[in-house]
């Protein structure tokens, strides 16, 4: 508790780098940059969190919470409506959550658009799905392909080494299936199916030659790894984890970071915007507002990571006008703010495995299995309604006692049906590639303000065709493998979802080879300011399906160093 | 269901292995004081809180583990009608609540709570005949959302209570060890479906 106040101490003003936000790829490129020697400040805009103490739900029953972790529906309503519509949010992880009424962003009402966020140390790396999957060439190369975006300015053999570099420090449990679309990584031993998901495998593969049901790849510890434990299975990851057996920044990256002694947490320092020199042509750091005082301060940096999260990044650019870029930050392209992109998701199916009620499991597995991309594969057939694909996740289980609601009796023997649990469940449900567009974008809002006069992004994104086809492909695919699998009762489900519901939002600031169509080179540098780096999810050029964080933490690293190559040899 | 809520419980499947507890947890609940504790409803009378404990423990009775009453879900559903229910939702469980004893009446000449044990089961399953009647009515758009019938209510709400009080969630069912992850374990060795 006493290095709490480290996050509001007073701190000198010139670093050698400065790093905006501290979620997945801000504690990485504190840790790259620290271990590289550089004296680095981490601004985040939210509280303070410590690891450990500060995951005061962790472990709690239902009958601790006052409400039995359905929390307060009232102060939810009208205080996180939007944050209360994630599968995270509840009365045990509430604190990792923004107040939306504090945090406002606006949209067109017919264009909603969901943008769940924890503003705190350690960003969303608490509550993230740590779910962890490689792209391919298949993904790098989609762009130039078929002419939707511009050419993503790297392929995989870029960025394999570093895939190969975080995946070995973060450890990522799962089982190598040498895919070419998903190629593998250095895994810690893959989580166990259970007896339901091995029935589904064994059926989806014989009947689908060219699919695959592999465990899911998570950045959970099946073995101890860097000092951290394995996972001890008690299920609900997003409320903190004291034995760091997930990846995060609070669990790996910020502790390795600290160690150097060349690291300085300032929290509750929202960035307003970036300061730009017009005479050396490059920034020289940041404004600063205190979240408790609103004072107003400046930090001064020789370079500058942004990894404020895809949508605070964007507003962090388009905030930050001056003479020479009067349209945003870095923003000669006109591209910043654009190419807004989700993944498509909540079509699929389930089905029940009536055969195996004489088998249950032991353990809270925090995974689940993943089916890669099968559809327009080079080389394949290729779909005529829909560009690119998409891969399943999903899992088996069997329901407790919330079946009682729709089970009709009462009495002793009502109860004692309750306590059997019900028949074995599968679910499977498509996660789908977005394409890039222009009309996809954010902007600053002209009216609204948040609680610190910073102008609001107003959102304007949607789903097209080629997503919808695509959902609708998920669910009949679905059906067809739990069908040849052999489940019974096979439900399809297609659920109207808007997009940012998946919390896979990138692009706004995308890398590309052309200055004239891009904000960010190959190495995740501003192409008009050679000292400013963007590597969270606003540089993504296209969303490929898989969950993206991997790739993020990758391209952190990469670009990181590449920084402090640059800056050694005087280049920036 | 509404769309939120639709999204909300897909959300909590694609957990995946989201543990039983959160699950209880998305269907409600709040925390009973100690069994020691007097407890003073907040928004039921002591004669509606009396008609709530009995049907509660009808729904769910003492077996060869403890029921309802002993999990004090009465306690629950006062605390559920007091903070978590809005104004009209509150307004309409009580009208429902009146119900019970006008059935009563109609059927008994009796209130429900002077009943034999066997006259009130009966009663409370014709009173679920109507809920499912009413369930069926939803599904073809023939009955407002708002408004589920008194059975369907205390049936939820006694569910909810009983199985995320720690009775429920660790004697009746069990409560998940942490520790270990096996994914092909014979149903025998465990018995139980876990909480």
């Amino acid at each position: 508790m006493v290095r709490k106040n480290v996050f509001v101490a007073q701190q000198a003003q010139e670093y050698d780098a400065i790093v905006v936000g501290s979620g997945i790829t801000g504690g990485w490129a504190a840790k790259e940059l620290t271990e590289k020697g550089l004296k680095t400040l981490l601004l985040e805009r939210g509280r303070g969190v410590e690891h450990g103490t500060d995951y005061v739900t962790e472990h709690k029953k239902p009958w601790d919470f006052d409400y039995r972790g359905r929390g307060e529906r009232e102060l939810y309503e009208t205080e996180y409506a939007v944050q209360q519509t994630c599968y995270a949010f509840d009365e045990a992880t509430k604190q990792f959550f923004v107040n939306d009424k504090e945090n406002p962003y606006t949209t067109d009402p017919d264009k909603p658009f969901l943008w769940i966020r924890g503003y705190h140390l350690g960003g969303r790396s608490l509550t993230w799905g740590r779910q962890c999957y490689r792209w391919s060439d298949l993904d790098f190369e989609a762009n130039a392909r078929d002419g939707y975006g511009v050419d993503w300015p790297i392929r995989y053999a870029d960025i394999e080494p570093w895939y190969d570099y975080v995946e070995s420090f973060a450890g990522i449990s799962g089982q190598a299936e040498g895919l070419p679309q998903l190629p593998d990584g250095p895994f810690l031993p893959p989580m166990e199916m259970n007896a339901g998901e091995v029935f589904i495998k064994e059926g989806i593969e014989k009947a689908f030659p060219d699919r695959r049901m592999t465990i899911g790849r998570a950045a959970v510890l099946t073995q101890p790894h860097n000092g951290r434990a394995p996972c001890h299975y008690c299920g609900p990851c997003q409320r903190g984890c004291s034995t760091g057996s997930y990846f995060s920044s609070l669990s790996a990256t910020l502790p390795a970071a600290e160690v150097t002694g060349n690291l300085t947490i300032r929290a509750d320092s929202i960035v307003h915007s970036i300061i730009y020199d017009e005479e050396q042509g490059k920034a020289t750091g940041v404004r600063v507002l205190d979240a408790n005082t609103r004072e107003e301060q400046e930090f001064y940096g020789k370079i500058i990571f942004l990894c404020a999260s895809t949508l605070g990044t964007a507003q962090i650019m388009l905030n930050s006008t001056s003479n020479r870029f009067p349209n945003g930050f870095a923003n000669d392209s006109g591209a910043l703010g654009h190419y807004l992109m989700d993944h498509p998701y909540l079509a699929g199916a389930t089905a029940e495995m009536p055969d195996l009620n004489d088998r249950y499991y032991v353990g809270n597995r925090p995974n689940g299995i993943y089916v890669p991309r099968f559809r327009n594969i080079q080389g394949g057939p290729q779909h005529p309604d829909f560009l690119r694909g998409y891969g399943y996740q999903g899992s088996a289980s069997r329901p407790s006692w919330g079946r009682g609601t729709s089970m009709p009796g009462i009495g002793a023997d009502f109860k004692r049906q309750l306590r059997d649990p019900g028949t074995w469940q599968m679910w499977i449900g498509g996660w789908g590639e977005h394409l890039p567009e222009y009309d996809n974008y954010v902007e600053l809002d002209p009216d609204v303000t948040d609680a610190w006069g910073i102008p609001a992004l107003r959102i304007n994104c949607v789903w097209r065709d080629n997503e919808a086809n695509m959902k609708k492909d998920m669910a009949e695919q679905a059906v067809a493998m739990l069908d040849a699998a052999g489940a019974t009762n096979i439900q399809p489900f297609n659920i109207d979802a808007p997009p940012g519901f998946c919390i896979h939002e990138m692009g706004t600031a995308r890398m590309g080879r052309d200055p004239e169509t891009s904000v960010l080179n190959a190495h995740n540098q501003c192409h008009s300011v050679p000292n400013v780096f963007v590597t969270d999810g606003a540089c993504m050029t296209s969303s490929a399906c898989q969950n993206p964080s991997i790739t993020y933490m990758a391209l952190t690293a990469r670009a990181a160093a590449f920084a402090v190559d640059e800056l050694k040899k005087l280049n920036l | 269901m509404d769309r939120r809520e639709a999204l909300r419980r897909v959300g909590v499947l694609m957990g995946g292995t989201v543990s039983m507890s959160v699950m209880s947890g998305v269907l409600g609940g709040c925390k009973a004081g100690p069994a020691t504790a007097e407890f003073v409803p907040q928004t039921v009378n002591a004669a509606q809180n009396d008609l709530v404990t009995v049907i509660a423990e009808l729904i769910i009775p003492e077996t060869d583990t403890p029921g309802a009453k002993a999990a004090r879900v009465n306690a629950f559903i006062d605390k559920m009608l007091t903070d978590w229910f809005k104004d009209d939702e509150r307004a309409h469980f009580m009208a429902e609540l009146a119900t019970v004893d006008a059935k009563a009446q109609d059927a008994y000449d009796k209130p429900f709570l002077d009943l034999t044990p066997d006259e009130q089961t009966e009663l409370l399953s014709a009173m679920e005949d109507e809920g499912i009647a009413w369930m069926e009515a939803l599904g073809e758009g023939g009955a407002d959302p708002e408004k589920p019938p008194f059975f369907n209510l205390i049936k939820q709400l006694t569910l909810a209570g009983y199985y995320t009080s720690e009775i429920g969630g660790s004697q009746e069912l069990r409560d998940m060890p942490i520790g270990q992850y096996r994914g092909d374990v014979p149903f025998e060795e465990i018995g139980r479906a876990w909480s």
